[in-house]
């Protein structure tokens, strides 16, 4: 069996009745038995798998309406709820807790038979951007498994990358879909802000976060984007879409359109290789036909401090809604005063989610609040004007993904600014809100280089086809697992 | 300048242990020194707005009916109460 097909490829070859959705998932199951010990892409595996792929082989066969998936195996990122399932967000904490509904995106998934064959790892609470703060270990990427997958949603893009599964579904704050599938070689897309429900997703930071589609091509992203947008009563931050066609005149091209190259995003600290990869992408663009120029979006220094104070002022919030009366573990109540009891309850967050909680109780607090708070803010509307100053005179922006290649597991670990720092390139369109992805396009010693591309807000349709027109450009080996 | 014991009252108001000073601590002063960035931002005379949410746009408050029973779900629980540690 042959997993190393797109999800479309993979539809059109159970449509055609060339293969079972029951013998691919089957396949795709001993795969993840066979080489998720060295890579922990999962924290849990679908038991059920084979059977609900049986089933909507059953339909195909006696003529019942079928999804749009027909089976495709999709791993889901371990903070998205599954009802019934357990959804740790990689913490202690929810060791144990089993979600009590469907989350809107896997409602939707569910419609179309799409089969989840398992949970994947992420850092804890998606709190971190290379899956190592995960509370069950890291996952490790498959191009070189010394090294890390990038992350929040780093099982995610191991998953897909590894041939686990043909496509997954992430959660991108600051870069955590599109930050992975960089450093894994895979798609990695954040739409606009609004348009995927985010219900059902546990909340980190809910102003500038959503879920997104990590896929093996462009292509896929769009046919997953068709499924999963639209307006949801359960989130109320979910915009029209227009019931566009994300996959239509995908393939119609870029003639005569304009691309601004992020300056701020191309100099200090930026790796030689990806800088190389970067200004190659840009020819190639040029090459069909589109025209390129420098562009200057002078807040991109501030961005990284102005979305860790953001980030952490709504996780402190969200967070403290685990004090074990509401959320938490099993842990009895006797013997404990009220504040102790939540303490020691608290004490099975890891070191990060800790250090975010701090963090977040201190920059909005009184007399520190204008110092750090209302000015991140600040600056987030104005590199909101730059920026839409900018798609004034471009129709996209493009810039690499991460400045820097992978990096080897406890590399940074210790060094939180140096973490802060990978996120520089990618923490733009979350505060702004616009969409954005990452298309695999080099290796540089064997680690993956993926190029950034951005475009005006609820242009998601048009992003898509110059990530597309990218993509053709590229050739790139197989993963080497 | 941010001082360590300010970190330190902040995390008790916050009901979080910092047992561990040199990881939380000292971690979360280096990323609040960094923070300092923001002040040569020049955003002072910055407007920024919030985004309006009328009240049509939320969802109707009423009940949605659900087939598990919630409670029976925690360990810590009496009749319809919850239990929790005492507070006086």
């Amino acid at each position: 069996m042959n997993l190393k097909i797109s999800g479309l490829e993979y539809i059109e070859e159970v449509k055609n009745g060339n293969i079972s959705a029951e013998d691919f998932v089957s396949a795709t199951i001993d795969r993840i038995k066979n080489i998720d010990e060295k890579l922990h892409a999962f924290l849990q595996v679908n038991s059920k798998a084979v059977e609900q792929a049986r089933d909507i082989d059953k339909k195909i066969k006696s003529g019942k309406k079928v999804g749009s998936c027909f089976g495709m195996p999709i791993s889901i990122k371990d903070n998205i709820c599954i009802k019934h399932s357990k959804t740790t967000c990689a913490s202690k904490m929810l060791e144990k807790f089993i979600a009590p509904y469907d989350a809107t995106v896997i409602t939707k998934l569910k419609e179309q038979d799409a089969v989840f064959v398992g949970k994947a790892n992420l850092d804890e609470f998606a709190m971190g951007l290379t899956t190592e703060f995960s509370a069950y270990g890291p996952s490790r990427n498959p191009w070189n498994t010394d090294y890390v997958p990038g992350g929040s949603s780093g099982g995610s893009a191991v998953s897909v990358s590894a041939f686990e599964c043909v496509a997954s579904l992430g959660s991108d704050t600051g870069g955590s879909v599109r930050n992975p599938a960089s450093f894994c070689s895979a798609v990695g897309y954040k739409p606009t802000y609004g348009l995927i429900s985010r219900y059902g997703l546990v909340s980190y930071a809910n102003s500038i976060e959503q879920i997104g589609p990590v896929t093996r091509t462009v292509k896929d992203a769009a046919f997953l984007l068709n499924i999963l947008s639209g307006l949801d009563p359960n989130d109320n931050t979910t915009i029209d879409g227009g019931g566009q066609d994300y996959l239509s005149e995908i393939d119609s091209g870029i003639e005569g359109k304009k691309i601004g190259i992020i300056q701020e995003m191309m100099s200090e600290g930026i790796d030689p290789a990806v800088l190389a990869a970067t200004n190659d992408a840009v020819s190639k663009l040029e090459g069909l036909g589109a025209v390129c120029e420098n562009v200057s979006i002078d807040m991109v220094k501030y961005s990284v401090a102005s979305y860790y104070t953001i980030t952490a002022t709504e996780a402190g919030s969200n967070l403290a809604r685990y004090d074990n009366l509401r959320y938490g573990y099993d842990f009895p109540v006797e013997g404990f005063e009220f504040n102790s009891y939540i303490s020691k309850a608290r004490s099975k967050f890891g070191p990060e989610v800790i250090r975010r909680m701090i963090l977040g109780g201190f920059v909005p607090s009184s007399g520190h609040a204008g110092k750090y708070f209302l000015k991140s803010l600040k600056v987030k509307s104005k590199l909101t004007n730059e920026v839409n100053e900018a798609f004034k005179k471009y129709d996209f922006l493009i810039a690499p993904t991460v400045p820097i290649l992978p990096f080897k597991i406890g590399e940074k670990i210790d060094d939180p600014i140096a973490l802060f720092l990978v996120d520089i390139n990618t923490v733009m369109s979350n505060l702004t809100g616009i969409p954005s992805i990452s298309v695999p396009y080099a290796l540089s010693n064997g680690l993956p280089i993926g190029i950034q591309l951005l475009a005006k807000h609820n242009h998601d349709k048009s992003l898509l086809k110059v990530a597309r027109a990218l993509e053709t450009t590229v050739r790139l080996p197989e993963v080497p697992i | 300048m941010v001082t360590e014991e300010e970190i330190e009252q902040v995390a008790k108001l916050m009901k979080i242990d910092v047992h561990d000073h040199k990881e939380y601590v000292e971690k979360v002063h280096d990323m609040i020194n960094y923070f300092d960035i923001l002040d040569s931002a020049g955003v002072e005379d910055e407007e920024f707005t919030m985004k309006d949410l009328p009240l049509s746009s939320l969802r109707k408050d009423k009940h949605i009916p659900f087939e598990d029973k919630l409670i029976e779900k925690l360990n810590n629980y009496k009749g319809s109460y919850v239990r929790a540690p005492k507070m006086v």
